[in-house]
């Protein structure tokens, strides 16, 4: 397997002194699928801000498919990562919502066909067929989040890296955004995310990172979420069917792992179901309480 | 939300609307231009006549050019007392030491009638195409990059300024401040701004970060598909021509 990303020692303080990163060591493969998550102002922008570039570090910090960023020419450097950011008002900055998702391929020097062809790819992509025209002061918060990914898109990265994709929108939206996301990974396009929304992570990631100015915590997310140490440390919560299951086993329901969305607490529901006696037994005995009291307690912020 | 856009009305339909964007400005400009520099109130009233029929065939509502006429006006309108007063010449009315000049007030309402239709025919201009397309015309026309830089930049982001003032404004409001003349309310006012500044200054700085992600070297570079026909050429050679005679009729005839 390849080496998409490979992030070795970046410590980076910003020039007024803010101390933001610190002694990071991240190696993604191409095709994964990771989450970066970490409380606000762990450095999680700062970070992505190194992975293409934008923010100068020292040579051979960052490796992208096994090269050195900086010295990677710009149109090579846009091929391979394209960075989605938070606020989709920063990203559309031309005249047209056209013109804004044409930009990249202009500037890697397509031709005038190309470059058309991928826009309306990318447009269609992202649902936004038709929007050529539109100017982005017109589009509501969610058009214009899709219309920033699609401005990404069409210049086809090989690396797709987004910040808090799903803040902000509804829950039609954010239904459809994760579909986008989870296809373009099919496609075999890595993806890097960072996010503060537990209930969407287990879809979104294969793997992650939790970042709190140093890299503190890795792993699936079934083992980032049972650390509650780790959760409480960095300000995180688990998904919360994660949590109710948990409370499930200490009324007596067996299982060995928890599920981390709906759809995987239904078919872990039907398996143990099937196999048992046709239904599930669950009873409460003398500790039962105390035990949710103090699972409940460890997972608390308060 | 209220938007001032100029290119509200851009959408209608009408000769002046379909006019192609690069020949619209150039014609526009080469109009204007003659009208500015007509010399007496007959011609300049003339120019003014045919300002007002190209918006009327624009189909451009009453209000849309009217409204801002009256802002040019107001600042022109200081001009019809001083040049009385200053200009020499015939005096039509003397007051001790303080004489009014027929020459003064001609040449006063020869400035306002030229300034009007000047920006009558600026305000069409602009009115009858959306503002993307006009700065894409610009570019085509090989306006320099930096100028079409910054056009397009406060395009897209005067109004994610105006949201982000109103947003504050709401909040300020939303806690009893009410803008008085006095020193407190100015105070808070130019926090306000100051405030309104550093946010721009960051956000420019956010937007600076997403362009050179996307490959940003210095100059912007955009597709533009413009086709000059045959009625293109027609409306921009007989506004040409109608510029260029209101100066040599005389000649002609
Ligand atoms: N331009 C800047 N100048 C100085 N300090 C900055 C700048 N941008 C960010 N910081 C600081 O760097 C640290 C990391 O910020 P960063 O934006 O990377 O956090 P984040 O993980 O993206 O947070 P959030 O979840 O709120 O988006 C914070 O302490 C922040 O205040
Ligand atoms: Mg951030």
């Amino acid at each position: 397997m390849k080496e998409a990303i490979r992030v070795k020692e970046l410590t980076y303080s910003y020039p007024d002194g803010t101390p933001a990163l610190e002694d990071i060591d991240i190696t993604i493969n191409e095709g994964e699928k990771i989450v970066i998550v970490g409380p606000n102002g762990a450095g999680k922008t700062t970070l992505f801000l190194h992975l293409n570039g934008t923010l100068k570090s020292q040579d051979n910090t960052v490796m992208i498919f096994g090269k050195n960023l900086g010295d990677m020419k710009v149109e090579e450097r846009i091929k391979e990562v394209g960075i989605v950011f938070q606020d989709p008002d920063d990203q559309l900055f031309m005249p047209t919502i056209f013109d804004d998702v044409a930009f990249g391929p202009i500037n890697m020097g397509l031709d005038e066909e190309e470059v058309k062809n991928r826009v309306k790819k990318a447009l269609s992509r992202v649902g936004l067929e038709g929007f050529e025209d539109r100017v982005p002061h017109n589009l509501s918060y969610g058009q214009k989040k899709r219309a920033a990914l699609a401005a990404v898109l069409s210049m086809e990265p090989r690396i797709l890296i987004l910040d808090e994709p799903t803040a902000n929108l509804d829950p039609k939206s954010r239904a459809d955004l994760i579909q986008v996301i989870n296809d373009l990974n099919k496609d075999g396009i890595t993806t890097v995310i960072a996010m503060h929304d537990v209930n969407a992570l287990p879809l979104l990631s294969d793997r992650v990172y939790v970042l709190n100015r140093k890299i503190v915590g890795e792993g699936n997310p079934r083992e980032i979420f049972s650390n509650s140490e780790l959760l409480k440390m960095t300000h995180l919560e688990a998904p919360d069917v994660f949590k109710m299951f948990k409370v499930l086993t200490c009324f007596g329901y067996d299982c060995d792992t928890l599920p981390m969305s709906i759809d995987e607490a239904v078919e872990f529901l039907t398996r143990t179901i099937e196999s048992g006696s046709g239904h599930i037994h669950l009873h409460l005995h003398e500790h039962t309480h105390e035990e949710v009291r103090k699972f409940l307690h460890s997972y608390n912020h308060h | 939300m209220d938007y001032p856009e100029i290119d509200k009305y851009a959408s209608i339909d009408s000769p002046i609307h379909n006019f192609d964007p690069r020949a619209k400005i150039i014609t526009f400009m080469v109009m204007i231009f003659s009208f500015v520099f007509l010399d007496t109130i007959t011609k300049a009233l003339v120019g003014l006549g045919i300002a007002s029929l190209i918006y009327i065939i624009a189909k451009l509502p009453k209000a849309f050019v009217i409204h801002r006429l009256k802002v040019v006006f107001l600042f022109l309108f200081p001009l019809l007392i001083i040049m009385p007063l200053s200009v020499d010449g015939q005096a039509i009315a003397q007051y001790h030491s303080i004489t009014i000049t027929l020459e003064g007030f001609q040449y006063s309402f020869l400035v306002i009638i030229r300034a009007l239709s000047a920006v009558t025919l600026a305000l069409i201009m602009l009115g009858t195409t959306r503002f993307d397309i006009t700065i894409k015309a610009l570019y085509m026309l090989k306006v320099p990059g930096t100028l079409i830089q910054m056009l397009m930049f406060t395009y897209r982001y005067i109004f994610v300024i105006i949201d982000e003032f109103q947003r504050m404004w709401k909040a300020m409001e939303s806690k009893g401040f009410k803008l008085k003349a006095n020193r407190y309310g100015l105070s808070v006012l130019g926090n306000m701004i100051g405030m309104l500044i550093i946010k721009s200054y960051d956000r420019a700085q956010r937007v600076y970060h997403s362009m050179i992600s996307k490959g940003y070297t210095g100059n912007p570079r955009t597709i533009v598909n413009f086709e000059l026909r045959t009625k293109d050429y027609a409306i921009a050679l007989s506004m040409i021509l109608i510029a260029l005679l209101m100066h040599t009729y005389h000649l002609v005839l």
